[in-house]
């Protein structure tokens, strides 16, 4: 089964609509004025769905819809606003728990018709819901289980984020569509050109991504001691305008480089400041001098970056049997959607989306977290996808031994 | 049904400010009522302030690439030269005269650009938008451009004053 | 006792690798690039070069690879973040000796130059 950009791109804008109609119910019923921030596609292991959730509350409903697609659906707001959206559509309401979930439910409804229906009316066919199910539960068991998938750990997962103006908040739509008729209706929409990828080869090369990341946190882990799990490995489509937003906002310190080869493209490493000094001090022999983030700290960082980096595109390198080169890194610290951004245009001249590939690694040792993002050359994953055989998908590490 | 009780209260006190509208990027936002348009993590994108003095009348855009002609794509908010276009013609269809517009700048750093060959797309947004503005006979009334920084813009539509904000400096008033 | 080139464009790096070798070596030089690689090990001839491969201006296969060129008597241990199989055969077609990927432990950076520069 194939897969096209065309039809991601197709599909993405369709959850874009359908959730951009969803909040316009919202707004009506509510006169909360809010915006969808950002859709993406993301191929992701069935087990890290959801995690950027936390630990938050969460309230809201859930659906399974049938038809022309099958699957999940839910929508999720967070606990702390779930008040406010409820006294806006009936004042007074949040105080009575029954009539508050009752809102809920109805608000809920009404946001997933506008939601559903946009899907419905491209495929040309049905798609009916079952009535909504209220949901109260934190993290990422607010969401439905993944859709078996048979032979495969990873599912196809749409996602929005919805902003809500001038209120720290946030809420989500997620749609879990069944592995089978997704993948069945990708390829019934995939064009019949050259450039439609095997879906078990993004499957592939997402364990591979997995494998990446797992080499660099065991790299992060020798060289500080710190011990560090890879958290999250999946690839996301979305138009080349959203991949900032990928980033947060705050200030971030990591490196960047420009990576050349089978693909070629950039990738990031990067680090919240308060991980940035945890790590930086992790790895250093000698006390610093002077407080906060210093020169040090950001040429430990610049080199645990460099290593990170390499623990990361190494393994594509060794089962495409190819060369990726890279840049040697450049130290960034700065606004995080500012340092994604020359990236995001230096790619955006040449495409109109882009394939976003993610990883976090966390510890509980200490306050650390990182995630890495690679934007890579879309026409050149797609020829290296091309190139990708699935059986080789395991050989990410090389021997020096052998060889000297 | 937006309806004030006592529990609003605070909602109230929050609707005295003026109202805060977020433009993304590729983007733009035109304003007739004060409203503060905000943007954040210009990197080599470029914000576009435009501001009717006669009017009041306040525009903010953010594009990412210099010149629709080099790329296939539908939206206009996305280039400098497309972008500034359109964000004179929002505003004066919202009443705007384009004689009394000024505009203030900021953005289009050369921070993370790999190009090895001729100028960044930092440098290139800023001439782009330069040129179209000329076209217009729209003045250039306050910038912050280039460096190798990130900056985010709040344009307050009552004054027409534009802030810059970036990670390490402290804020600049244009 | 070897004198020993330490050629890595990370400052991060140049004082992990002299802190594990000055105990039992003489640094002869720290350099930044395989431009200056090059020119220090003329000037210095070395009897061993740590060598990273990512440098800025000229990589550290490049420089291993005119090192040999000239000095075919010359030892050169790659060191270096890069663990990919084609990198490795072109450090071993341009003469490395030896090859360590970074991260490392001190034990096995000792144990490689043991085995280029017997004590």
């Amino acid at each position: 089964m194939k897969i096209d950009v065309q039809s991601l791109g197709t599909f993405n804008q369709l959850a874009h609509e359908g959730a951009e109609q969803a909040t316009r119910s919202m707004a009506q019923m509510t006169g909360i004025d809010a915006e969808v921030d950002v859709t993406k596609i993301s191929l992701v292991d069935r087990a890290d769905i959801g995690e950027e959730l936390g630990d938050s509350e969460f309230v809201g409903v859930q659906f399974e819809f049938e038809g022309a697609l099958s699957g999940d659906t839910v929508l999720v707001f967070d606990r702390d606003s779930t008040d406010e959206i409820v006294n806006a559509l009936m004042p007074g309401a949040a105080e009575d728990p029954s009539m508050a979930q009752s809102s809920v439910e109805e608000i809920g409804n009404i946001m997933m018709s506008g939601f559903i229906d946009g899907w419905a009316d491209y495929l040309g066919a049905g798609i009916e819901h079952t009535p909504p199910e209220y949901i109260e539960r934190s993290g990422a068991d607010v969401l439905p289980e993944a859709p078996d998938t048979g032979e495969t750990d990873q599912v196809f997962v749409f996602r929005s984020e919805i902003e809500w103006l001038d209120q720290s908040v946030n809420f989500f739509i997620y749609m879990l569509p069944e592995y089978e008729p997704m993948t069945e209706m990708m390829s019934e929409h995939a064009a019949a050109g050259d450039d439609a990828i095997p879906i078990e080869k993004l499957e592939a090369f997402n364990r591979m991504t997995r494998k990446g990341t797992e080499k660099a946190a065991e790299n992060v882990e020798m060289m500080a001691g710190i011990e560090t799990e890879a958290e999250v490995s999946q690839i996301s489509f979305a138009p080349i305008e959203d991949v900032p937003k990928q980033v947060g906002n705050d200030t971030y310190v990591g490196t960047v480089v420009e990576f050349t080869g089978a693909p070629s493209g950039y990738l990031l490493v990067l680090f919240d400041e308060t991980s940035a000094i945890n790590v930086a001090e992790a790895l250093m022999p000698m006390e610093t001098d002077g407080d906060g983030l210093t020169d040090q700290h950001k040429a430990a960082i610049e080199e645990l970056g460099n290593i990170m980096t390499s623990g990361f595109v190494d393994g594509w390198a060794n089962v495409l049997q190819q060369t990726v080169e890279h840049t040697p890194p450049r130290l960034v610290h700065d606004m995080g959607r500012a340092i994604i951004d020359p990236l995001a245009a230096q790619l955006g001249q040449h495409q109109q989306h882009a394939f976003i590939i993610d990883s976090k690694m966390k510890t509980d040792e200490v306050a650390f977290e990182s995630t890495i993002h690679a934007l890579p050359n879309e026409e050149e994953l797609r020829e290296a996808l091309d190139e990708l055989l699935v059986e080789r998908a395991e050989e990410t590490e090389a021997d020096a031994e052998q060889i000297f | 049904m937006k309806v004030y009780d006592g529990s609003s209260q605070t909602e109230q006190t929050q609707d005295a400010d003026p109202e805060r509208i977020k433009v993304g990027i590729a983007e733009y936002e035109v304003t007739t009522d004060g409203a503060v348009l905000t943007t954040s993590g210009l990197g080599s994108c470029i914000g576009i302030a435009l501001y009717d003095t006669e009017t009041g009348t306040a525009g903010l855009v953010h594009v990412m690439l210099p010149s629709a002609d080099e790329v296939e794509d539908g939206n206009a908010a996305k280039f400098a030269d497309t972008g500034t276009e359109l964000l004179v013609e929002e505003m004066s269809e919202a009443g705007a005269d384009p004689n009394s517009i000024e505009a203030k700048i900021a953005g289009g750093s050369d921070m993370l650009d790999f190009s090895e060959s001729g100028s960044g797309i930092g440098d290139r947004n800023v001439s782009q938008v330069r040129e179209t503005l000329e076209e217009y006979g729209i003045p250039i009334v306050g910038e912050d451009v280039g460096g190798d920084h990130g900056r985010s813009l709040r344009l307050e539509s009552n004054t027409g004053d534009l802030v810059v904000k970036s990670a390490n400096t402290d804020n600049t008033r244009l | 006792m070897a004198d020993v080139l330490i050629a890595d464009d990370s400052e991060f790096m140049r004082n992990l690798l002299r802190e594990i070798l000055e105990e039992d070596h003489n640094i002869v030089g720290e350099v930044e690039n395989g431009v200056e690689a090059v020119e220090v090990f003329k000037e210095e001839q070395p009897d061993l070069v740590m060598m990273d491969i990512v440098m800025p201006i000229r990589d550290g296969i490049e420089a291993t690879d005119e090192i040999k060129n000239t000095a075919p008597e010359a030892n050169v241990i790659m060191c270096t973040s890069v663990g990919q199989e084609e990198k490795m055969k072109e450090a071993v077609k341009a003469g490395a000796d030896g090859y360590i990927t970074k991260p490392f432990q001190k034990p096995s950076v000792m144990e490689a130059i043991q085995d280029v520069v017997p004590s």
